[in-house]
Formats: C-alpha cells, sequence, structure tokens
C-alpha cells in the first residue's frame, strides 16, 4: 500500500496511519501498568506523538486526534462518533490497543484542505 | 453571540453555541436513564447523531466531527487528551461533560472550516 505515493497522494490512507498510531502507542505506554499520575503525561505524549508523525507525511490535511485510556476494571465504556465531511477525501482511523491492566483507543481524522 | 454571522474570510467556530447544542442532546437522551449495557449503543449512536444534525442546521460552511463516550460510574480511571493540527484562527473544539448518579458522558466536537 505504500508504493501507491508518487509524490503528491492526497486521499487519507488508513494502514499507514494506523502504523503510525500503533507505533506511538507503544512507543508511550508499552510495557507499563496503569498509574494515576502518569496518564496524563501518557495521553498527551500519544496524541503530540502521533500527530507529529502524521503532519511529517507533508499531506494538504488537517489532523485530530483523540487518545482515550482506561483503567481495566469491569466498568463498560462505549464511544461513537460521526462526522460531517467531504467522503471521498476525508477519513478517519481507529486503534484499540490493551494490556493486563489498561485499554487504550486513539482515533486520528484528517481533513483534506 | 448567535447573531455575529461574518462572512467568509472571517469565521470563527462558536464553541458557545455548541455547547448549548450537544448539551440539550445529551439531557434529552440521558436525562434521566440509569446505565444500561443493552441500551448504550443506541444512545451514543443517538446523541452523535442529533448533535451533527443540530450542528448542520447552523449553515456554517464547516466539516464537523463530533464523538461521544459513555462509561459506567465504577471507580475506574479514564483519561482522554486530543491534539489537533488546523487553522487556530477558523477551526475550533467544544467539549461538553455530563453525568448522572451512573454514568459518565464525555462529548467533543471538532469544527474545521472549509475553504472555499
Amino acid at each position: 500500500m505504500d508504493e501507491f505515493q508518487s509524490g503528491e497522494e492526497t486521499a487519507f490512507v488508513v494502514d499507514e496511519v494506523s502504523n503510525i498510531i500503533k507505533e506511538a502507542i507503544e512507543g508511550a505506554i508499552g510495557g507499563n501498568a496503569y498509574q494515576h499520575s502518569k496518564v496524563n503525561q501518557w495521553t498527551t505524549s500519544v496524541v503530540e506523538q502521533t500527530l507529529s508523525q502524521l503532519t511529517k507525511l507533508g499531506k494538504p490535511f488537517k489532523y485530530i486526534v483523540t487518545c482515550v485510556i482506561m483503567q481495566k476494571n469491569g466498568a463498560g465504556l462505549h464511544t461513537a462518533s460521526s462526522c460531517f465531511w467531504d467522503n471521498s477525501s476525508d477519513g478517519n482511523c481507529t486503534v484499540r490497543w490493551e494490556n493486563k491492566t489498561m485499554y487504550c483507543i486513539v482515533t486520528a481524522f484528517g481533513l483534506a484542505i | 453571540m448567535e447573531e455575529f454571522q461574518p462572512h467568509n474570510d472571517e469565521m470563527i467556530f462558536n464553541a458557545e453555541e455548541a455547547h448549548n447544542i450537544v448539551k440539550e442532546c445529551i439531557e434529552s437522551i440521558l436525562g434521566k436513564a440509569d446505565y444500561s449495557h443493552d441500551k448504550v449503543n443506541q444512545w451514543t449512536a443517538t446523541i452523535v447523531e442529533q448533535s451533527l444534525t443540530h450542528l448542520v442546521k447552523l449553515g456554517k460552511t464547516y466539516k464537523y466531527i463530533v464523538t461521544c463516550a459513555v462509561m459506567q460510574k465504577s471507580g475506574a480511571g479514564l483519561h482522554t487528551a486530543s491534539s489537533c493540527f488546523w487553522d487556530t484562527t477558523t477551526d475550533g473544539t467544544c467539549t461538553v461533560r455530563w453525568e448522572n448518579r451512573t454514568m459518565n458522558c464525555i462529548v467533543n466536537v471538532f469544527a474545521v472550516a472549509i475553504i472555499l
């Protein structure tokens, strides 16, 4: 899928974005257990790392990245999102990650300029 | 604040207006309900769709993204963060936090101006 980059590919490429997100999550919290005192800094670092890698792609997009980290404790969590945009050029990608003590859900939205 | 409708080159996202719209949607859907595993899917879907419909009815040239998270109150910790790469003069976001006895609800609205 990556060869489809002949200079100016201006479509939202889900696989590429998904890999960027996975690396950002692994880098920030991979191997850590839920810790109340660190979680703020983790969520911030996941979104910032993801956003900076996305902007490095150099495509004419505006990006929104959100990250939710939840302690594993039996509670139910449901999320939904609805978007009003241009279906042909805009897109989103959600990555769900978990380890023994927490869940992490990161969503990246890309809107063509 | 609502009559301030500038022309195309000077659009600002009116966060207060969006906040009110979303708050009303949440109230009407979750107002008197208790957390219910079977209904939660339908609630989150209805909240985002209704909020989006009302925002679009404002008739401004914006693209919108609305996200909603509903969580059962059970002592678990939940943290969310978001980061945006956009035009800070025209784009904006608004977050509404709501809760009742049995659940927490967090709705985020992101508005991105369309450049014509």
